[in-house]
């Protein structure tokens, strides 16, 4: 496996532009389902660090969430995650749903997966649409956890296992706090090189 | 009490009160060693099962095939008598077992390997609570020798 390069400044600089484009087009998306209610988009991070690190861009590995996980195909390789603290997402199943939480059934879990769906697939369709790349989506899965066992599953099942990685981390809220969440994309082989060639016109390193 | 937190791919040595802590178990297994009669122990949070050719290993705590020795040689640094060594091992669930691409069912080969490892190095294997599908959180009392592991909305149980 190679060990990942971190990336040049101006690099840096277009993947946070992606992270924008994508998660301004997923936030969208999830206003639209929420009746049009408010988000406020955070501007994105974009980090080049160790894997424990990395766990605690999602506010650290104890804190429960839900996990949607998508992996992403095609031009080019990834792995996507929308995760939300758990309060937010029991509160966005009682407004999808229409009645009050209960517990993570069949019916709020398959809501939420459709949920992370919409918001992974609004992001990937931004990426798409600036690019010309064909980005499949996966179908979504689905944990309650732990972030930390969260995102450590992910990135070993997706073969993320170098010492550094490189993340996109979207992040919105709104008002009161009740909806938050990070939108997270990682690379899978051949890193982001692909969208700076396009972008960038740089030959490949 | 004094605790200390092995993070993903570290691993910790305490002795006496002090107690080592791992939270976010998912793939990942926790392998605790210790010696209770002295009281000291190790805990690492082990990520991967082989370090496969990966030559230079910055964190032994990574990969089952590094952590078990290292572990071993920590434990026993700090006073811990080789021959009666015991272990005790928890995670390696599959937090998306509707996936059906079972990449992400490294958690059982992570629990595979780090049994192989414990045997080949003859260490006796006290208690776990591995696979399924929920993430979990140990913390060891190297003192006893005791562990207790607690998946989210669950009490903690002692293995």
């Amino acid at each position: 496996m190679g060990e990942e390069v971190k990336p040049t400044p101006m690099e840096m600089d277009l993947l946070k532009e992606l992270g924008n484009i994508g998660a301004g087009n997923a936030t969208a998306a999830l206003s639209s389902m929420l009746y049009d209610r408010k988000l406020d988009m955070v501007v994105p991070e974009v980090a080049f660090m160790s894997l424990p690190e990395s766990i605690d861009l999602i506010g650290g590995p104890e804190a429960p969430v839900a996990g949607i996980y998508i992996e992403v195909s095609g031009d080019v390789r990834g792995h996507m995650a929308f995760l939300l603290p758990i309060d937010c997402a029991q509160g966005l199943v009682e407004q999808l749903l229409g009645h009050e939480f209960v517990e993570f059934d069949e019916m709020s879990c398959s809501v939420l997966e459709e949920v992370g769906n919409v918001v992974i697939t609004s992001y990937l369709n931004a990426l798409s649409s600036m690019t010309d790349l064909m980005i499949k989506p996966s179908v979504p899965g689905l944990a309650i956890d732990m972030a930390g066992a969260i995102w450590a599953s992910i990135l070993v099942g997706a073969e993320l296992t170098d010492d550094y990685i490189t993340v996109i981390k979207s992040a919105f809220s709104s008002e009161g706090r009740q909806i938050a969440g990070h939108i997270m994309l990682v690379p899978g082989e051949g890193g982001f090189h692909k969208f700076f060639n396009i972008l960038l016109g740089t030959g490949s390193r | 009490m004094a605790e200390k937190f092995v993070n993903m791919s570290e691993l910790k040595v305490a002795k006496g009160e002090e107690v080592l802590v791992t939270v976010g178990l998912g793939s990942c297994v926790g392998v605790a060693i210790y010696d209770k009669g002295r009281g000291v122990g190790g805990l690492a949070h082990v990520f991967l099962s082989e370090s496969k050719n990966e030559t230079d290993v910055k964190q032994p705590g990574k990969f089952a095939d590094t952590a078990i020795p290292a572990l071993i040689s920590a434990v026993t640094a700090l006073g811990g008598r080789r021959s009666v060594l015991e272990a005790k091992i928890a995670g390696g669930a599959n937090l998306f077992p509707k996936l059906a691409n079972s990449t992400l069912n490294v958690g059982k080969q992570n629990v595979a390997a780090v049994k192989k490892h414990l045997a080949k190095h003859g260490i006796v294997l006290k208690g776990m609570a591995v696979e399924g599908n929920k993430g979990r959180k140990m913390t060891f009392y190297p003192k006893n020798g005791m562990v207790l592991v607690q998946s989210i909305g669950e009490k903690p149980e002692e293995i």
